[in-house]
């Protein structure tokens, strides 16, 4: 028996009933947003995106006002001056300051990219989510009328698009060009969306609530929509990044945003002139912020993947 | 008689997130040859993370043995390294899992899965273990056996699937066999049948049994001795015919009286045990089973009891076995 | 002699799978009568499930009549048929499954009241909330918890509360202990019993476990591959049944007494439950029965009173 234990009477009455907790719950409540923060703060490299984005987004509107000068002040004594101790990334061929237009440039990228992502969320969350509770027939329809749209090479109907508005008088139109963007970029977004709608609405909690005698539009925005935000995420997250460079690849051949607005692949495009006069910088930086913002956002919807994967919880 | 493997104060925990979780806590028992010992628990108490533990399966980490020794044939094997391990495995210990599915290779002809183990093991030339293959699958009582060992997994029925696992586990003569949860996922008659199979391959082959289990029929039908384990500990072991016919320990008892009879009365009552077992991130500081106990003491908060012998062969851990339970409790001892 | 509860008739469930048609149920019959359990018991393939899911119209049946309060449910309209669900609840199998991950125990069980509009206030709600946990033994410190949180017992009381949410007089019981730990179980069932008692509900059984069912059920169904092939009070079925299928049944559950046990003279049977697509003419047990004769592999044996209330579905009785 234990040593030093002292066996007296009292020790073996009868305990409390007060004294035993039966149901009790020992771990602390864990809620799902907070643990999938927690597990992506553990990957380094998605936390890194994390920061790059914010810095970037911080800076694309204080960044203009940093170096006093604006971003279309031209000043022809001092064209294409490599980077120096006043001008931080130089001058364009008009002397208008980089650096400036570097975040005026960044401020239009982000836009277009966020503003492109949004719209193809809400349009794909809501013709997947209708296509997936649907009954065959109607999501077989909707989905070839989807993947038709889709089939059609996207270069070529901005194009068509840009050149019709152009002609419009409305070219320059910022909403023109996310329309042009947006107008086949939506369909995978649906039919990741059809796909979760799709399983999800298998799942017993759904046939509980259809049970229970909940319509088919409760069921898909109580239960379906809600469960499938994970995967929904990392989409968005990775849409922008893709956007932003379709953005940049139009404005690079000269279709996409126009003067006297600026976009990083407008910049790029604008550089492309000093590339064989030994002023490779004009390309050059505006190229290397492209790539830092598609790296921040792709590692960050990396990170979202892997941190709502409940394989990989830890 | 003769001990096949004995576990020594075996403990095992996992890291998580919250903390270390103490999922077998100085456990102790021994198998003897030609015997079955069945461990019954309820979830969470630890008989799988025992089973798989001897036979080193668990993930490292974010599991790892705190303590003990588990000794198979004079040799402890967690002194073991992986390469030998392997040699053991499949050979002189095989496991049965509870999912058939998910244990056979899905890509893999059931004569290749057999076949791999003993060319391996027993270094036997291909056609002889083929043959030697064909021949399993008879004794498991598989129908056609020559056609059927060319046949993939999904090609057989759950029941079937379990025979091949038999087979599997069974070719090279192991001396141990640990089931665990065999036939949980089959229907009653094709667990009939299995059980039978088992016992006869039992009888056969001089083999050992650690049959995991939370069915207590399935215990009476094939046991010599039962382990039974709560929260991550025995509390009560001895021979089949002592632990159902003279239960010591109240969870054992209430175990007992919670599983519906047919050989009882319709209109006797069923009890059932209040409340959940305890979560092992704060392992319970005396008694694991006093939350639950219709017949707590005070001392069963603060303190473990020990294993108190009743026989040669059977013993449980509980105050209520002490002397002066019987003084300061009248309800104390033996009733249900 | 009390009018049923419920009355099925004829009901089917056919499925279109890869492979030919699923005859899941294939036409059974039974009435239930109001307070009483009635078990549906069978193996893996057997149509239970299924013939639960159908009743309620969760699923749309094949074919068949299920008569409740005077009216066949299956022509009802949507409108007419949304106030008979609020009569007719599931209790699932799973309990890990059957709750909204990212749903409170809260709104979980209240979520009937809210598809019903069964409230003012949302103190009324609350206060239904917290008084269904209470009776299912949960309490009000639970109520803003998530499922993964609770045990597999807690869950499905949790389940059970949400079937109770709208007052329904029948709920039919999917296999609700089967993924549950043995003492907690009885737990499940005796709590089950309980709000039997006290609430005036109406049950079907439906499990695989057949000690169990015998213990909770006054009468008992037995089913095999969508044929219901035996029916009697629950204790006149378990000392004598008449069914080859019924006995094999039974004579392979293990009991839980090693004397009794090891003493038994077991009836096996041979080969696995065959399945149940594009099935053949014939009594459905041929192949594993122990008596079949020519006339079972030609004639589907009806489904007659042989004994008082006592129905058996076998040419050889």
């Amino acid at each position: 028996m234990k040593a030093g234990l002292e066996f007296t009477p009292d020790l073996f009455s009868v305990a409390a009933k007060e004294d035993r907790n039966k149901e009790k719950i020992h771990r602390p409540s864990i809620k799902y947003w907070p643990d999938v923060w927690r597990r992506l703060k553990m990957n380094h490299l998605a936390m890194t995106g994390l920061i790059l984005i914010a810095i970037l987004s911080i800076m694309a509107f204080v960044g203009t006002e940093i170096n006093g000068f604006k971003y279309f002040e031209q000043n022809y004594e001092l064209i294409n001056v490599h980077p120096d101790g006043v001008h931080w990334f130089g001058t364009d061929e008009l002397g208008r300051d980089l650096f400036t237009r570097i975040w005026y440039g960044t401020r239009y990228s982000l836009f277009i990219g966020v503003m492109a992502a949004l719209i193809d969320f809400t349009i794909g969350v809501l013709y997947g989510g209708i296509a997936g509770i649907s009954r065959r027939n109607t999501d077989a329809i909707m989905m070839r009328i989807a993947e038709v749209i889709y089939s059609i090479p996207y270069l070529l109907v901005v194009i068509l698009i840009s050149v019709v508005f152009t002609q419009a008088g409305q070219g320059s139109s910022l909403f023109v060009l996310i329309f042009a963007l947006t107008l086949t970029d939506w369909v995978p977004m649906a039919i990741l969306v059809r796909g979760q709608v799709l399983q999800l609405k298998e799942s017993e909690y759904a046939l509980a609530s259809e049970s229970i005698g909940a319509t088919k539009g409760w069921i898909l925005r109580k239960h379906i929509i809600p469960n499938a935000l994970g995967p929904i995420l990392v989409n968005v997250t990775l849409t922008i990044p893709r956007a932003i460079f379709a953005e940049a690849t139009l404005s690079f051949i000269g279709l996409g945003i126009q003067a006297p607005r600026s976009s990083l692949g407008a910049l790029a495009n604008d550089g492309l002139a000093g590339l064989p006069v030994g002023n490779a910088y004009q390309i050059l930086i505006p190229a290397i912020f492209i790539s830092l913002t598609m790296f921040a956002f792709n590692v960050l919807g990396d990170g979202f993947r892997d941190a709502l994967d409940p394989r990989l919880r830890k | 008689m003769e001990k096949v493997l004995e576990v020594k104060d075996l403990k095992i925990s996992f890291k998580t997130f919250f903390g270390e979780v103490e999922a077998v806590r100085g456990i102790s028992f021994t198998v003897g040859k030609k015997e079955t010992v069945a461990v019954v628990g309820e979830s969470g108490c630890g008989k799988s993370v025992t089973a798989s533990g001897i036979m080193q399966l668990l993930p490292m980490p974010p599991a790892f043995f705190k303590g003990g020794e588990i000794i198979f044939n004079g040799e402890n094997l967690l002194k073991k390294s992986e390469k030998q391990m392997q040699a053991i495995r499949g050979n002189k210990i095989s496991m049965v899992f509870q999912d058939p599915m998910t244990s056979l290779n899905p890509t893999m002809k059931i004569g290749k899965q057999i076949v791999e183990g003993l060319v391996k093991h027993h270094k036997m030339s291909r056609e002889a273990a083929e043959n030697k293959a064909i021949e399993m699958l008879k004794l498991v009582s598989v129908p056609q056996p020559e056609k059927r060992v060319n046949q993939y997994p999904h090609e057989f029925s759950g029941g079937m699937r379990q025979r091949v696992m038999i087979a599997l586990a069974m070719v090279c003569n192991p001396q141990l066999l640990i089931a665990d949860e065999p036939t949980t996922a089959l229907d009653v008659t094709v667990q009939a049948q299995i059980l039978e199979l088992m016992k006869k391959l039992q009888d056969q082959m001089d083999m050992s049994i650690i049959l995991i289990t939370h069915d207590l029929g399935i215990v009476a039908d094939m046991s010599d001795r039962v382990v039974v384990m709560y929260a991550g500990q025995i509390v009560e072991v001895g021979l089949t015919d002592e632990i159902f016919a003279n239960t010591k320990h109240p969870y054992t008892r209430k175990l007992l009286a919670s599983v519906p009879r047919l050989d009882m009365s319709k209109d006797e009552p069923l009890y059932s045990i209040d409340g959940t077992p305890p979560d092992l991130y704060i392992p319970p500081k005396g008694c694991s089973f006093y939350d639950r106990c219709s017949e707590a003491m005070k001392i069963c908060k603060d303190h473990v009891p020990e294993l108190d012998e009743h026989s040669a062969t059977h013993q449980s851990r509980c105050w209520l076995n002490h002397a002066m339970a019987f003084k300061g409790n009248s309800r104390a001892g033996g009733e249900k | 002699m009390t009018e049923p509860l419920i009355s099925a008739r004829n009901i089917k469930k056919y499925f279109d799978v890869a492979g030919g048609q699923l005859k899941a149920v294939d036409g059974i019959s039974f009435d239930i009568y109001p307070q009483e359990t009635f078990g549906l018991v069978g193996e893996s393939g057997c149509g239970k499930s299924t013939a639960g899911r159908t009743i309620v119209r969760l699923y749309e049946p094949t074919d068949g009549e299920l008569i409740f309060n005077g009216k066949n449910i299956y022509k009802l309209s949507r409108k007419e048929m949304q106030d008979v669900r609020r009569n007719f609840q599931i209790v699932f199998q799973d309990p890990y499954a059957s709750l909204n991950p990212r749903m409170t125990v809260e709104d979980i069980v209240a979520e009937p009241l809210d598809v019903h509009q069964a409230y003012k206030t949302r103190e009324e709600r609350s206060e239904r909330v917290i008084e269904l946990l209470r009776l299912v033994g949960l309490g009000e410190e639970h109520v803003l918890r998530f499922p993964h949180e609770f045990s597999g017992g807690q869950r499905q009381r949790v389940g059970i509360a949400r079937a109770l949410a709208l007052n329904p007089k029948f709920i039919v019981c999917d296999e609700p202990i089967s993924a549950l730990d043995v003492s907690i179980q009885a737990q499940v069932v005796n709590l089950l019993k309980n709000l039997q008692d006290k609430l005036g509900l109406t049950y079907m059984f439906i499990a695989h476990d057949l000690s169990m069912v015998r213990y909770i059920s006054d009468r008992v169904g037995v089913m095999y591959l969508g044929h219901m092939m035996e029916l009697a009070e629950s204790a006149e079925l378990y000392s004598n049944p008449i069914h080859p299928y019924t006995k094999a049944l039974l004579s392979a559950i293990p009991i839980p007494n090693p004397e009794i046990q090891r003493n038994r003279k077991r009836i096996m049977l041979e080969g696995d439950v065959p399945s149940p697509i594009n099935p053949k003419e014939g009594c459905r047990f041929v192949d594993r029965c122990s008596c079949a004769t020519d006339i079972c592999r030609k004639e589907t044996p009806v489904f007659v009173e042989k004994k008082e209330k006592h129905f058996v579905a076998c040419h050889n009785v």
